[in-house]
Protein backbone atom coordinates (compact mmCIF):
# COMPACT_ATOMS: atom_id res chain seq x y z
CA UNK A 1 0.00 0.00 0.00
CA UNK A 2 1.78 3.56 -1.23
CA UNK A 3 1.94 5.94 1.46
CA UNK A 4 1.77 9.54 0.68
CA UNK A 5 3.24 12.69 2.48
CA UNK A 6 1.03 15.76 1.96
CA UNK A 7 3.62 17.99 3.57
CA UNK A 8 4.77 20.02 0.55
CA UNK A 9 7.18 21.76 2.61
CA UNK A 10 9.21 19.72 4.39
CA UNK A 11 12.01 20.60 6.66
CA UNK A 12 14.59 18.00 5.45
CA UNK A 13 14.75 19.05 1.75
CA UNK A 14 18.59 20.30 1.70
CA UNK A 15 19.02 16.46 2.41
CA UNK A 16 18.90 14.15 -0.75
CA UNK A 17 18.95 10.27 -0.49
CA UNK A 18 18.24 7.43 -2.52
CA UNK A 19 16.65 4.41 -1.16
CA UNK A 20 17.36 0.88 -1.22
CA UNK A 21 14.88 -0.06 -3.69
CA UNK A 22 16.06 3.21 -6.06
CA UNK A 23 18.15 2.47 -9.20
CA UNK A 24 18.94 5.65 -11.36
CA UNK A 25 20.83 5.78 -14.17
CA UNK A 26 22.00 9.61 -15.31
CA UNK A 27 24.18 12.61 -13.37
CA UNK A 28 23.38 13.55 -10.22
CA UNK A 29 24.28 17.59 -9.13
CA UNK A 30 23.71 20.27 -7.20
CA UNK A 31 24.00 21.12 -3.68
CA UNK A 32 23.30 19.55 -0.12
CA UNK A 33 24.45 16.34 1.03
CA UNK A 34 23.86 13.00 -0.62
CA UNK A 35 23.57 9.39 0.83
CA UNK A 36 23.10 6.43 -1.50
CA UNK A 37 21.51 3.20 -0.45
CA UNK A 38 20.41 2.38 -3.92
CA UNK A 39 22.48 1.76 -7.64
CA UNK A 40 23.43 4.88 -9.36
CA UNK A 41 24.72 4.56 -12.97
CA UNK A 42 25.96 7.94 -14.16
CA UNK A 43 28.13 10.78 -12.85
CA UNK A 44 27.96 12.51 -9.64
CA UNK A 45 28.85 15.80 -8.70
CA UNK A 46 28.18 17.77 -5.58
CA UNK A 47 29.07 20.27 -3.02
CA UNK A 48 28.36 18.37 0.27
CA UNK A 49 29.33 15.23 1.37
CA UNK A 50 28.50 11.69 -0.25
CA UNK A 51 28.05 8.58 1.58
CA UNK A 52 27.70 5.40 0.01
CA UNK A 53 25.67 3.26 2.20
CA UNK A 54 26.23 -0.69 2.80
CA UNK A 55 24.35 -2.36 0.28
CA UNK A 56 24.30 0.72 -2.73
CA UNK A 57 26.77 0.37 -5.93
CA UNK A 58 27.72 3.02 -7.69
CA UNK A 59 29.06 3.06 -11.42
CA UNK A 60 30.44 6.33 -12.47
CA UNK A 61 33.42 7.84 -14.78
CA UNK A 62 33.25 10.35 -12.18
CA UNK A 63 31.96 11.38 -8.39
CA UNK A 64 32.84 14.57 -7.08
CA UNK A 65 31.68 15.72 -3.42
CA UNK A 66 33.06 17.28 -0.43
CA UNK A 67 33.82 14.19 2.02
CA UNK A 68 33.25 10.81 0.10
CA UNK A 69 32.89 7.72 2.95
CA UNK A 70 32.30 4.42 0.92
CA UNK A 71 30.72 1.47 2.86
CA UNK A 72 29.44 -0.16 -0.31
CA UNK A 73 30.86 -0.82 -4.01
CA UNK A 74 31.71 1.91 -6.08
CA UNK A 75 33.42 1.92 -9.88
CA UNK A 76 34.63 4.98 -10.48
CA UNK A 77 37.17 7.49 -9.69
CA UNK A 78 36.68 10.00 -6.80
CA UNK A 79 37.92 13.85 -6.46
CA UNK A 80 36.55 14.69 -3.31
CA UNK A 81 37.71 18.44 -1.67
CA UNK A 82 37.54 16.41 1.51
CA UNK A 83 38.02 13.61 3.20
CA UNK A 84 37.65 10.38 1.35
CA UNK A 85 36.56 7.04 3.94
CA UNK A 86 36.35 3.68 3.05
CA UNK A 87 35.16 1.48 6.05
CA UNK A 88 34.87 -2.06 6.22
CA UNK A 89 33.01 -3.98 3.93
CA UNK A 90 33.39 -1.94 1.27
CA UNK A 91 34.67 -2.30 -2.25
CA UNK A 92 36.53 0.27 -4.57
CA UNK A 93 38.00 0.09 -7.77
CA UNK A 94 38.89 3.36 -9.37
CA UNK A 95 41.36 6.13 -8.53
CA UNK A 96 41.16 8.00 -4.93
CA UNK A 97 42.30 11.74 -4.61
CA UNK A 98 41.10 13.76 -1.64
CA UNK A 99 42.76 16.12 1.57
CA UNK A 100 43.01 12.38 3.14
CA UNK A 101 42.17 8.97 2.60
CA UNK A 102 41.19 6.14 5.11
CA UNK A 103 41.40 2.57 4.60
CA UNK A 104 39.62 0.35 6.89
CA UNK A 105 40.37 -2.99 7.84
CA UNK A 106 38.08 -5.07 5.68
CA UNK A 107 37.70 -2.75 2.78
CA UNK A 108 38.96 -4.16 -0.30
CA UNK A 109 39.95 -1.37 -2.71
CA UNK A 110 42.21 -1.30 -6.05
CA UNK A 111 43.37 1.97 -7.44
CA UNK A 112 45.37 5.02 -7.44
CA UNK A 113 45.81 7.09 -4.33
CA UNK A 114 46.50 10.75 -4.89
CA UNK A 115 46.30 12.76 -1.71
CA UNK A 116 49.07 15.39 -0.51
CA UNK A 117 50.78 14.90 3.24
CA UNK A 118 54.05 14.54 4.76
CA UNK A 119 55.02 11.12 4.67
CA UNK A 120 56.78 10.55 8.47
CA UNK A 121 60.74 10.06 8.81
CA UNK A 122 61.01 6.75 9.20
CA UNK A 123 58.96 6.62 5.72
CA UNK A 124 61.02 8.83 4.35
CA UNK A 125 64.71 7.63 3.38
CA UNK A 126 64.66 4.89 6.65
CA UNK A 127 67.52 2.61 5.23
CA UNK A 128 66.00 -1.08 4.21
CA UNK A 129 67.43 -4.29 4.33
CA UNK A 130 67.50 -4.55 8.21
CA UNK A 131 63.60 -5.06 8.21
CA UNK A 132 63.51 -7.91 5.69
CA UNK A 133 66.05 -10.42 7.30
CA UNK A 134 64.86 -13.64 7.59
CA UNK A 135 65.65 -15.98 10.62
CA UNK A 136 69.16 -18.08 10.00
CA UNK A 137 68.83 -21.44 8.84
CA UNK A 138 68.21 -23.44 11.35
CA UNK A 139 70.98 -26.44 11.68
CA UNK B 1 10.55 9.47 6.07
CA UNK B 2 10.62 8.85 2.53
CA UNK B 3 12.91 6.27 1.18
CA UNK B 4 14.37 8.64 -1.81
CA UNK B 5 14.63 12.27 -1.21
CA UNK B 6 15.56 14.33 -4.07
CA UNK B 7 16.95 17.84 -2.30
CA UNK B 8 16.56 21.20 -3.26
CA UNK B 9 19.81 21.97 -4.26
CA UNK B 10 19.72 18.97 -6.38
CA UNK B 11 19.63 18.23 -10.28
CA UNK B 12 19.28 14.35 -11.30
CA UNK B 13 19.47 14.16 -15.21
CA UNK B 14 18.09 10.65 -16.32
CA UNK B 15 16.09 8.03 -15.54
CA UNK B 16 14.92 6.85 -11.26
CA UNK B 17 13.30 3.92 -11.20
CA UNK B 18 12.49 2.61 -7.52
CA UNK B 19 10.04 0.15 -5.98
CA UNK B 20 9.70 2.58 -2.67
CA UNK B 21 8.30 5.97 -2.62
CA UNK B 22 9.66 8.99 -4.02
CA UNK B 23 9.79 13.09 -2.45
CA UNK B 24 11.52 15.83 -5.43
CA UNK B 25 12.21 19.06 -3.70
CA UNK B 26 15.15 19.59 -6.30
CA UNK B 27 14.96 18.81 -9.98
CA UNK B 28 14.45 16.09 -12.28
CA UNK B 29 14.87 15.78 -16.11
CA UNK B 30 14.10 12.72 -17.34
CA UNK B 31 12.07 10.20 -16.26
CA UNK B 32 10.83 8.98 -13.20
CA UNK B 33 8.92 6.09 -11.99
CA UNK B 34 8.13 4.31 -8.20
CA UNK B 35 6.02 1.51 -7.55
CA UNK B 36 4.51 3.66 -4.71
CA UNK B 37 4.06 7.00 -3.65
CA UNK B 38 5.63 10.02 -5.38
CA UNK B 39 5.66 13.55 -4.15
CA UNK B 40 6.18 16.38 -6.09
CA UNK B 41 6.72 19.19 -3.43
CA UNK B 42 6.69 22.70 -3.38
CA UNK B 43 9.47 24.38 -4.99
CA UNK B 44 10.42 21.48 -7.15
CA UNK B 45 10.94 21.18 -10.87
CA UNK B 46 10.53 17.68 -12.81
CA UNK B 47 10.49 18.11 -16.19
CA UNK B 48 9.71 14.28 -17.02
CA UNK B 49 7.39 11.13 -17.17
CA UNK B 50 6.13 10.24 -13.90
CA UNK B 51 4.42 7.07 -13.66
CA UNK B 52 3.95 5.89 -9.67
CA UNK B 53 1.07 4.47 -7.59
CA UNK B 54 -0.16 7.77 -5.94
CA UNK B 55 1.14 11.02 -6.68
CA UNK B 56 0.97 14.32 -4.72
CA UNK B 57 1.97 17.36 -6.91
CA UNK B 58 2.57 20.90 -5.60
CA UNK B 59 5.54 21.90 -7.49
CA UNK B 60 6.04 22.31 -11.65
CA UNK B 61 5.84 19.26 -13.63
CA UNK B 62 5.87 18.96 -17.42
CA UNK B 63 5.08 16.06 -18.77
CA UNK B 64 2.82 13.40 -18.88
CA UNK B 65 1.90 11.68 -15.65
CA UNK B 66 0.20 8.03 -14.74
CA UNK B 67 -0.78 6.53 -11.42
CA UNK B 68 -2.03 3.12 -10.83
CA UNK B 69 -4.56 4.93 -7.94
CA UNK B 70 -4.55 8.38 -7.83
CA UNK B 71 -2.84 12.05 -9.10
CA UNK B 72 -3.82 15.23 -6.57
CA UNK B 73 -2.66 18.55 -8.04
CA UNK B 74 -2.01 20.80 -4.84
CA UNK B 75 -2.55 24.33 -4.28
CA UNK B 76 0.36 26.08 -6.24
CA UNK B 77 1.21 22.96 -8.61
CA UNK B 78 1.99 23.60 -11.99
CA UNK B 79 1.37 20.58 -14.55
CA UNK B 80 1.68 20.67 -18.56
CA UNK B 81 0.90 17.54 -19.54
CA UNK B 82 -1.45 14.48 -19.72
CA UNK B 83 -2.52 12.87 -16.37
CA UNK B 84 -3.78 9.35 -16.37
CA UNK B 85 -5.46 7.56 -13.44
CA UNK B 86 -8.78 6.19 -11.87
CA UNK B 87 -8.95 9.35 -9.53
CA UNK B 88 -7.73 12.80 -9.74
CA UNK B 89 -8.13 15.84 -7.80
CA UNK B 90 -7.05 19.58 -8.71
CA UNK B 91 -7.06 21.78 -5.86
CA UNK B 92 -8.11 25.17 -6.13
CA UNK B 93 -4.67 27.68 -6.81
CA UNK B 94 -3.51 24.36 -8.89
CA UNK B 95 -2.29 25.30 -12.75
CA UNK B 96 -3.06 22.71 -15.02
CA UNK B 97 -2.81 22.14 -18.42
CA UNK B 98 -2.81 19.02 -20.43
CA UNK B 99 -5.46 16.07 -20.75
CA UNK B 100 -6.87 13.80 -18.05
CA UNK B 101 -7.69 10.49 -18.85
CA UNK B 102 -9.54 8.83 -16.08
CA UNK B 103 -10.10 5.51 -18.01
CA UNK B 104 -14.02 6.56 -17.77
Amino acid sequence: MAQVRTTTRGGDTREARIGGGARIRGRIHGEGDLVVEGQVDGEVAIRGDLTIAEGASITSEAVEAHAVTIAGTLEGDVAATGPVRLAPGSRVRGNLRGTAVTIDDGARFSGKLDCEFDLPPELGGAPRGDARGRPPARR
Amino acid sequence: MASTVIGAGITIEGEITTDEDVVVAGTVRGKLSAKEGITIEHGATVDADVAGASLVIAGALTGNVTATERVDLQSGARVIGNVKAARVTIADGAQFKGNVDMDV
